[in-house]
């Protein structure tokens, strides 16, 4: 607890300090929060029912993008970083075990990003008030609620998994960064489930989602640890 | 401290580090040399526990390699050939961040200690990467010791550094060797190594030789003894006839003889000479560098057998 409390302060310090990552973090919620305002706007103007929910549907989605994109930009970071900056090796000295470093840095890059997307929704259920008078709740149910703050940390924490697997096994920084990109994908294939439906969410669907990305994770996290080359990633890396 | 037994490592058909037998005392600084590619930091990583070898045993701090592998990493401190530290953190957060990571039981206490030692308490705030070559090889230095190691590896300490920042680092090595720590040291400063270590092994691929630098020097040269002359007459050479002279060579207006017993042939020497009518204007020892050894070896060891 204490080398993974350790993890944690210290990559956010150094996100923190980070540019590229911070304008990341910052700029894409901001983005996501003036569509999904957009499209609660477009929605209270459509005539059609389904029009509505459908774009009501389109504004949430949103909020389960976020907690799947921002982490990346950390989570590749925490591994090409450490190689780039040469920081590796000296972490790898130490009595740290696979686990730990693991774990550290996928919570590291999860925690931050659950925040944000928490924070987002919170700034954009504020602006949905000021520019329509308030969210339409026959939209925002219980299913999507439970989206919203059920399903995206698992969302968040699958997406980092792949993310730090492919960065620990990828021959070379450049690769890291090119595959990492791809690791967005797994996260992303529930979302397109969720906005081809021209119904409202139900919970069967959520449960169902979670349930599969619970397993998934578990899988993915002991599949990673048992493949984190220590000898691979020294001296393969170029 | 260290024991090594037949360690090798092959990198796919690549023999990085060929049947390593090794033994290092505690509390000496061992130098370990070799040219670049010859290994030496693939041996620092296999014995730092960080990479495996591919055969052979070795046993670091008391914990068999391979078996003990995480207890080795807690009694080793590792400096690697480039600082790596967080460039974005200061200097202090580094060190505590470290700290923590070898659960050290005060990581802010234990920080400022080694960063009031190397005297960079005054930096502490500032960003690792904003410090100079020397303040940033001196931090990571700081922080491979930061939980009280047995064992240090250091691997080129001084490489790239200006010759104040070296010598900061050098003093550094010799006040840790004052502290009993087991020193590992890995360089292509041969002067360095001659002044620090208390043995030296000459490495490339496979162990060339082991030993005291000045012992070395002794098998390989011999001890010689260079007499200054004035005016010395043609011939000289051959009418110095004394039974412990083993061999004798005139450079310009010197005398190159080699002696078993300086200490206690010198003084029969120069009354030898002094009685041919051969005025000494001083006598030296011929001492051969470090580097005039390791160029000697390494050419040997270069050459067809």
């Amino acid at each position: 607890m204490h080398r993974l409390s350790a993890i944690l302060l210290k990559e956010w310090r150094e996100s923190l300090r980070n540019k590229m990552v911070l304008f990341g973090v910052v700029f894409l919620p901001l983005f996501f929060v003036a569509l999904s305002v957009y499209f609660v706007v477009e929605g209270g103007r459509a005539a059609d029912p389904i029009d509505q929910i459908v774009l009501f549907n389109a504004s949430l989605i949103y909020f389960m993008l976020l907690p799947v994109i921002i982490p990346l930009a950390i989570a590749v970071y925490s591994i090409v970083g450490e190689k780039e900056g040469a920081t590796l090796e000296p972490l790898l000295a130490t009595p740290i075990s696979d686990l730990e470093l693991f774990l550290g840095k996928a919570l590291a890059s999860v925690i931050p990003a659950l925040v944000v997307n928490w924070v987002s929704f919170g700034a954009f259920l504020g602006a949905t008030r000021l520019f329509v008078g308030a969210f339409p709740m026959q939209a925002l149910t219980a299913p999507w609620i439970a989206s919203i703050f059920g399903l995206s940390p698992l969302l968040a924490f699958f997406s980092v998994l792949v993310t730090m697997l492919v960065s620990s096994r990828a021959s070379d920084a450049r690769a890291a960064y090119q595959f990492s990109s791809l690791a967005v994908l797994p996260g992303v294939i529930p979302l397109i489930v969720y906005s081809t439906r021209k119904t409202l969410v139900d919970l069967t669907l959520v449960g169902l989602e979670g349930a599969v990305l619970l397993v998934a994770s578990a899988i993915l996290l002991y599949f990673a640890i048992r493949v984190f080359s220590r000898e691979q990633i020294l001296t393969r890396w170029k | 401290m260290i024991t090594a037994r037949g360690l090798t490592r092959r990198f796919g058909e690549l023999v990085a580090v060929d049947r390593l037998d090794l033994d290092v005392r505690k509390g000496e600084v061992f130098g370990f040399l070799g040219p670049n590619g010859a290994g030496k930091t693939t041996t620092v990583r296999m014995l730092a526990a960080l990479i495996a070898p591919t055969s052979g045993e070795a046993t670091v701090a008391g914990q068999r390699l391979g078996a003990a592998n995480r207890e080795i990493r807690r009694r080793v401190g590792v400096l690697t050939e480039t600082p790596g530290l967080y460039r974005r953190l200061s200097a202090r957060d580094n060190l505590i961040f470290f700290a923590k990571l070898y659960r050290v039981a005060d990581p802010a206490g234990q920080a400022e200690r080694y960063l009031r030692l190397f005297e960079l308490w005054d930096r502490r705030d500032a960003a690792a990467g904003s410090l100079s070559k020397g303040m940033r090889q001196k931090l990571a230095i700081a922080r491979a010791l930061l939980h009280e190691p047995e064992i240090l590896f250091l691997d080129e300490p001084t490489a790239s550094l200006d010759p104040e920042s070296a010598r900061t680092v050098r003093e550094t090595i010799e006040e840790l060797r004052s502290e009993e720590r087991t020193i590992f040291l890995c360089t292509h400063n041969l002067d360095e190594a001659d002044r620090l270590c208390d043995r030296v092994a000459l490495f490339n691929q496979r162990l060339i030789v082991v030993g005291e630098p000045a012992k070395l020097r002794e098998e390989m040269y011999g001890r010689r003894t260079v007499a200054h002359l004035v005016d010395p007459r043609p011939g000289i050479e051959d009418a110095l006839d004394l039974p412990f002279v083993k061999g004798i060579e005139r450079i310009d207006d010197a005398l190159v003889v080699s002696l078993t017993d300086p200490d206690r042939e010198n003084p029969l020497l120069v009354e030898r000479l002094v009685e041919l009518g051969v005025g000494v204007r001083y006598v030296n020892e011929l001492r051969m560098s470090l580097e005039d050894l390791y160029l000697d070896l390494m050419e040997d060891d270069d050459a067809p057998a």
